[in-house]
């Protein structure tokens, strides 16, 4: 398997330095601004403030070990404005990239936290405090090689189990040695308290354009050249900015899986790759022994998983006729889909192994009866069956709407419900057709759903 | 006029209060409180198909009366939005997406739902000489965890707006909107009631249908009048006269014979007719792979199988079920089963 296609698209071209990056419009207090230049700024000046600090720090620290307790003069810090910026814009336009796209370009290392994962105080002190706050021994390591917290996704931070991490986060503010920059998309009111601390940078969507040329650059790089640009604009539409979302539905469709509308699109896309695939699954029900032979098969192919285990689900029938076979095929193919679900959703990569294995030596080695002559067995293209997901065709949508102006109950009644029944009605009768699609002045593209 | 109306579940809706079949205890109380020209948020609870959005929605019309269409708002709790609601979701509040991929971040629509949905029309004042406007929520047990959204909302906005919120599980409802409610519990039609529906259908229609057969339609459709007046009219076709033997012979056609079909097809150990079946099934009603299972449950247990075997049949489909929570592909997760139950025929 190609391992370049191992990642998703989104993470593989995760924009290592600014200059790969299309950069969002952005303004601070109302006024536009050049994001990276403002991020490098914030950058620099917090590292002349915190060097500054730390050597009035020390002379500070000498003077308390000289004098009894009371007397102490208390540590200095950077101010909250200049220790910590807030990002906040819509998801996919950039902001977790830019920032270590920036880290990247100054050598700089990131240490992340994201909000939703440490939800308690406990948990953020932990991770960030003790790595950021010590001082001394902390100090030293500075030099070596600069450090920058990002907290992504702080608006998920707020929730019922964590009303402790905003002093968390504000105490953080107070004490880091690193310049911090958060992430958020949403405004969160119960966050204002840290708001009105730090600096915000407002972020706006990304433009079409802009979109575009990152979009063309991984077609370019994915050597991928038949894209129909009709398709590519409806994507870019559908997603309204959103860099992110534009990246997975052009994965999606153009490694299969998201919905049977765009399922002629893929197969166009693929056409050169189909007999390649064909080939494939024939070696691995037909040749495959053992795992290993499994293993070596698929390997060597240059077909992206995402794909192949749909190949297998679809053609797993043609070769595994026995009941107790397709049983245990089907539990290995199950699990594998389940463990890639998680890992999908989880980023956990680790797992990868598994999946490989479940759906393809875990299915074709199901597969104990191996007939003489296995004959030719004609290879299906898979079919993409909807992803779980509520959403009509075109010809269903203008349907519902025309049965909506008449009778107004659900969408999803009427699918389910209404539809099945007017097709039972007009089915065996031309006057009924004639009536229903009359009175509901269907035309002739919403008529075909009844007679389907 | 309305003898043009080919689909008599449309052509008998009851265009007020005084005309839905039964219910007359209900009902009552329902006119009695458009009397007294105020009522609390209200929450409908009943089963599938006893009447609850029709009897809301008329309910509001009378209570509005000639200022009903402004002051008036359906809305689904589980349907996604569309993209011209979600953009505008996002230009009024960016919908979090902590998961990878575009659709992952807009299937958690609620926010963005009470957003778009709920607020800018219960934030208005009502218009015209009513009290207040009125919401109808359906599906409310969809919202989840986010109900707990609402319950401000029905403070803070209950001046400008009472809520009706419908649901066919009491269950999924939060104590606190419980208490913020009152509540009406509302059953399928008595039989009687029923009966008397299917008549004044029958007469006009010019069909004819004996006592006992509307007893088994009433019992197969547990009282649901929609499906009840649609297998009627279905029956209607083949002759003036309706039997039992019509009725069953078009009920055995309906999408949950298609589903017992599924299953009956699996235990004769068909894999490849199955999934062909399950396909249709899926894309035809847009089913989602949890729906299939819950459905294929239910038929399970109509079906004359042993207690081994329902046990069994159980556990396969629990356990499919579990795993498509986290997998990607329903058709797999769904093959699964298939493959699973026909290999369990074997063995019976
Ligand atoms: N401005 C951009 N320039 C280039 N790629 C981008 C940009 N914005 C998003 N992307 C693509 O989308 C992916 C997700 O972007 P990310 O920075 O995580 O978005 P956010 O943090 O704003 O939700 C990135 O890995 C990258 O592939
Ligand atoms: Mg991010």
């Amino acid at each position: 398997m190609k391992d370049t296609l191992e990642r998703p698209w989104v993470e593989k071209y995760r924009p290592q330095s600014i200059k790969e990056m299309a950069i969002p419009q952005a303004k601070v207090s109302g006024h536009r601004v050049a994001l990276d230049e403002e991020l490098r700024t914030f950058i620099k000046t917090f590292l002349t403030e915190i060097q500054n600090i730390n050597e009035k720090n020390k002379k500070i620290r000498i003077y308390n070990r000289t004098v009894e307790d009371k007397k102490q003069k208390k540590e200095l810090s950077v101010p909250p404005e200049k220790s910590a910026v807030l990002l906040e814009g819509p998801p996919g336009v950039g902001k977790t990239s830019i920032v270590y796209a920036l880290a990247n370009d100054l050598n700089m290392e990131v240490i992340e936290t994201n909000a939703s994962d440490t939800r308690t105080r406990d948990a953020l002190e932990s991770k960030l405090k003790e790595t950021v706050k010590s001082r001394g021994i902390m100090d030293f390591i500075v030099q070596s090689k600069a450090k920058l917290i990002l907290i992504d996704e702080i608006d998920g931070i707020y929730g019922v189990t964590d009303r402790g991490a905003v002093p968390a986060v504000l105490d953080l503010i107070e004490n880091t040695q690193f310049p911090i920059i958060m992430c958020s998309n949403d405004y969160k009111r119960n966050l204002q308290t840290l708001y009105n601390k730090i600096r915000k940078i407002e972020i706006s969507a990304l433009s079409k354009d802009e979109i575009l040329k990152v979009v063309k650059r991984i077609l370019k790089k994915e050597k991928i050249d038949n894209f129909n640009p009709k398709d590519l604009n409806y994507i870019i539409e559908k997603n309204e900015g959103d860099l992110r979302g534009t990246i997975n539905d052009l994965q999606g469709i153009y490694q299969g899986g998201l919905d049977t509308d765009t399922s002629e699109l893929i197969y166009q896309l693929n056409r050169d790759n189909n007999e390649e695939i064909f080939s494939l699954i024939r070696e691995l029900f037909q040749d495959a022994r053992t795992l290993q032979q499994a293993r070596n098969i698929t390997d060597k192919s240059d077909v992206d998983y995402n794909f192949l285990y749909k190949w297998i689900n679809e053609n797993l029938p043609t070769f595994i006729k026995k009941t107790n076979e397709l049983k245990t095929a089907y539990e290995n193919l199950s699990l594998a889909d389940e463990v890639f679900g998680r890992i999908r959703k989880n980023q956990y990569w680790s797992l990868l192994p598994y999946f490989y294995d479940l759906f393809s030596g875990g299915v074709v080695l199901a597969r104990k009866y191996h007939p003489e002559n296995e004959g030719f067995r004609r290879i299906n293209f898979p079919r993409f069956t909807s992803t779980g997901f509520f959403s009509l065709t075109v010809a269903e949508h203008s349907f519902v709407e025309k049965i909506q102006e008449k009778y107004n109950v659900s969408e999803i009644e009427i699918i389910q419900n209404l539809l099945p029944f007017l097709r039972k009605l007009t089915s065996d009768s031309r006057k009924y057709l004639k009536l229903v699609s009359d009175w509901f002045d269907l035309d002739a593209k919403e008529k075909k759903l009844l007679t389907k | 006029m309305s003898d043009n109306i080919p689909v008599w579940r449309i052509k008998y809706l009851p265009h007020s209060l005084n005309e839905v079949c039964g219910r007359t205890e209900l009902i009552q109380r329902l006119s009695d409180i458009i009397k007294e020209r105020n009522f609390p948020h209200l929450l409908f609870i009943g089963p599938e198909g006893s009447g609850k959005t029709t009897i809301a929605t008329l309910f509001s019309e009378e209570f509005l009366g000639k200022y009903f269409k402004s002051n008036f708002q359906k809305v689904y709790a589980d349907m996604p939005l569309n993209s011209e609601e979600l953009k505008q979701a996002r230009s009024d509040a960016y919908i979090s997406t902590s998961k990878i991929g575009s659709l992952a971040g807009k299937k958690v629509t609620t926010p963005a739902f009470i957003q778009v949905k709920i607020k800018p029309f219960i934030e208005l004042k009502a218009l015209g000489d009513v009290p207040f406007k009125i919401l109808i929520v359906k599906n409310f047990e969809a919202l989840d965890s986010n109900q707990q959204a609402f319950r401000r909302l029905m403070e803070i906005y209950g001046k400008n707006c009472r809520m009706i919120l419908i649901t066919t599980k009491a269950s999924a409802i939060i104590d606190p909107i419980i208490s913020r409610c009152q509540i009406f519990l509302i059953s399928p039609p008595k039989f009687e009631d029923f009966k008397g529906e299917i008549t004044k259908i029958v007469d006009q229609e010019d069909v004819e249908i004996e006592e006992n057969n509307i007893k088994l339609l009433y019992k197969i459709t547990n009282g649901k009048i929609a499906e009840a007046i649609d297998l009627l009219q279905l029956s209607s076709m083949s002759g003036k006269k309706i039997d039992n033997t019509v009725l069953y012979q078009n009920l055995m056609n309906s999408q949950t014979n298609l589903v017992r079909n599924l299953l009956l097809i699996c235990l004769k150990g068909d894999f490849l007719k199955a999934r062909e079946l399950s396909r249709k099934i899926q894309s035809n009603y847009k089913y989602s792979s949890q729906e299939v299972f819950k459905l294929m449950l239910k038929e399970m247990l109509k079906l004359p199988l042993s207690r081994y075997a329902r046990e069994k049949i159980i556990n396969l489909i629990a356990d499919a079920d579990f795993r498509a929570v986290d997998g990607l592909d329903t058709d797999i997760q769904i093959s699964n089963l298939l493959a699973k139950l026909c290999d369990f025929a074997e063995i019976l």
